[in-house]
């Protein structure tokens, strides 16, 4: 089925075609009003989507399979393999209608309508969960979407990582997130997309309750297409902070689109997006953060850098303000250039030659972001992905990331 | 005493404007010679351009190291052979470890020396002697490399850096300026003890206070982009009374 077909239909017919539920008809709606994007849509500019949309996909199977419990929740192919025996966290296939009325993603939506019965996973105490993504199947549509609740006063983490080379295949998936009062949750996505690979779309809804936290981290380093989207809800004095790392080699086009909305007063977002695009690679940061009139006293910060390694590299960046009251702290503000001369210099000023010198350089750029997790286990697994993806070898060394001996060598008699 | 570098006629740019204008300058092995000269004289350049800079073109000349031009060599390629330049303004790098780095640069150096590596025991051991001698916080070697240190903490360091990587000629660029008295004493006693009979030093400064802390064997006054006049340490008094004036051009 080719995806473009869906725009000529009104919604009914639309859950018709896609062997949808009535109770999805406000994501058919949504779907009819804004229309699947094609290259002139705005957000998607920068990101080839048209040749996605217009592509005849088959769509994977969702057969029930024994499903295993262990510590991760395994997701292969869609198809939930393993549940999380963890305490204080009841997982559930279901269907979800709950969605964002509002979003500005008509991916968002279409992903919701394929999706039958969602993942919904309920966190109800401190917790730190894994979920594994494995995608093997070519030349295919494969689409899920993952609910989590937070109960109200709980901590959580989750660490999501990403494995599998499908050839062909567009991974369209999102979570929908809520994060009751006085909750915290951290949510860590680690992926690498190798060279002719899948295409990961991830349309997502974050909805903040008051006094709640949540830290988002982002680590994208992709050799073929992939987009992060997302758009937040923050409530009185919810706080959000997202980090977001990409590294681009190769001609490929990937980055975040995303919407920040301050609704409840006091609330917080610190949103930094660092890019490093080597070859002919493409990076996007086209970020909104909009300040309604009922949130005053907000503050939100935004910022991205970007480091092009070579002339063919690219980056569209656009991060936007949009304010209604008078009373807040704001800010935006975007870079782009090459590696800083006089540090380089000063590096081989000691020895250290030019490519190990750029090595350091780029991975301390790097590390601006990957230091904000907090996991110190996830904080050396990344960077070691990081440093895969970019240096091609795992290298880490001592003292670079770890310094556990230091305070030993420092401290002794 | 052999001369371990030699600056033969240098002349040099940056952008559009001629700085070293024919300079000549022997540095002797195991001396201190220190550069005094008015502001705009040419004096950080010339340092740069020892150490291969990238901010500045050799128009003509040579700089001669152990015998050997080095002109077109790479800047760690003359740091690996034993020149090091202590920074004015030393660069700050967010997210690059301190100590990280400086084992890095230490390794780098003793792999060209055909040495063993030091593994990070070795070096934190080697490195915490060195941070007690000249009174230094010990959390700044787990920071990043200068980043938010102050302008005295920045010159401990480039010194921190020197007494590690052991180099044979070491470049001192206005390692006084912002430094207070306890400061100036930590960091000239740090360079002193450098001293061994063999290891030369070329001290570039405004004023004379430097050199109340680490004795010159020369004074050599550089004005206009050449070397004006050479002598011993008596001249830092006479420049103290009467001015770079008082010397007159070339």
């Amino acid at each position: 089925m080719k995806l473009d077909i869906l725009n000529a239909l009104d919604s009914k017919k639309i859950l018709k075609e896609l062997n949808a539920s009535h109770s999805k008809e406000l994501a058919a709606s949504r779907l009819v009003e804004l229309k699947l994007p094609n290259k002139k849509s705005e957000k998607y500019r920068y990101f080839d989507i048209e040749p996605l949309i217009q592509k005849d996909w088959n769509f994977t199977k969702k057969e029930p399979i024994q499903v295993k419990t262990g510590k991760s929740i395994v997701i292969k192919n869609g198809i939930v393999e393993q549940l999380s025996n963890l305490e204080g966290v009841e997982v559930e296939m279901k269907e979800f209608n709950d969605i964002d009325s509002q979003h500005f993603d008509s991916l968002y939506y279409l992903s919701h309508l394929l999706c039958e019965k969602a993942i919904i996973i309920r966190v109800k105490d401190e917790t730190k969960l894994n979920i594994e993504h494995i995608v093997t199947e070519n030349n295919c549509l494969i689409s899920y979407r993952i609910v989590i609740l937070s109960d109200a006063n709980t901590h959580t983490q989750i660490y999501e990582t990403y494995s599998g080379d499908a050839k062909d295949t567009l991974l369209l998936t999102g979570y929908d997130i809520f994060i009751s009062r006085d909750s915290t949750l951290k949510f860590i996505k680690n992926q690498t997309i190798n060279n002719n690979s899948y295409t990961p779309i991830s349309t997502n809804r974050y909805k903040v309750d008051s006094n709640a936290t949540f830290k988002l981290g982002t680590f994208d380093f992709i050799k073929d297409n992939g987009l992060n989207i997302f758009r937040v809800e923050l409530k009185e004095s919810a706080n959000f902070d997202a980090s977001h790392l990409l590294y681009a080699n190769g001609k490929v086009k990937g980055g975040t689109i995303s919407e920040i909305i301050h609704e409840g007063k006091s609330s917080n977002s610190n949103q930094i997006s660092k890019n490093i695009l080597d070859n002919n690679a493409r990076g996007i940061f086209d970020a909104l953060i909009r300040v309604q009139n009922s949130a005053k006293w907000t503050k939100a910060d935004q910022n991205s850098k970007s480091v092009l390694l070579h002339s063919g590299a690219y980056m569209a960046s656009k991060p936007q303000l949009e304010i209604y009251i008078d009373d807040l702290e704001a800010s935006h503000g975007s870079t782009t250039g090459q590696l800083d001369e006089a540090q380089l210099f000063y590096l081989q000023s000691r020895g250290i030659n030019k490519v190990d010198a750029k090595k350091m350089l780029i991975i301390a750029f790097a590390n601006e972001v990957i230091s904000n997790i907090d996991d110190e286990y996830i904080k050396n697994v990344v960077h070691t992905h990081f440093e895969s993806a970019y240096y091609g070898k795992s290298n880490l060394e001592c003292l670079e990331t770890c310094h556990s001996c230091e305070d030993m060598v420092l401290e002794e008699n | 005493m052999s001369k371990v570098l030699k600056i033969k006629d240098l002349k040099a740019k940056i952008g559009e404007k001629d700085i070293l204008k024919g300079l000549n300058l022997e540095l002797e092995e195991g001396k201190v010679h220190a550069i005094m000269g008015p502001n705009g004289a040419g004096k950080s350049t010339l340092s740069k351009a020892i150490v291969g800079h990238y901010d500045v073109e050799i128009t003509d000349g040579d700089i001669v190291y152990k015998d050997k031009s080095i002109k077109e060599n790479e800047p760690e390629e003359r740091a690996l052979e034993g020149l090091f330049l202590s920074f004015q303004n030393p660069v700050e790098i967010p997210g690059v470890n301190n100590a990280y780095f400086l084992r890095t640069a230490v390794n780098a150096k003793r792999k060209h020396e055909g040495k063993e590596e030091l593994n990070a025991a070795e070096f934190l051991r080697e490195m915490k002697s060195k941070i007690e001698e000249l009174g230094m916080k010990k959390e700044l070697i787990n920071r990043s490399l200068n980043e938010g240190f102050s302008g005295g903490e920045k010159k401990r360091n480039e010194i921190l850096q020197m007494m590690m990587l052991e180099p044979d000629v070491i470049i001192l660029d206005e390692i006084d300026s912002g430094l207070d008295i306890d400061a100036l004493r930590a960091v000239s006693e740090g360079i002193n003890k450098m001293k061994d009979g063999k290891r030369s030093f070329l001290v570039i400064t405004h004023y004379s206070r430097i050199l109340d802390y680490i004795k010159p064997d020369y004074i050599h006054v550089l004005k206009d982009g050449q070397i004006v006049h050479t002598g011993g340490p008596e001249l830092v008094e006479k420049l103290e009374k009467e001015g770079y004036e008082s010397l007159g051009s070339l």
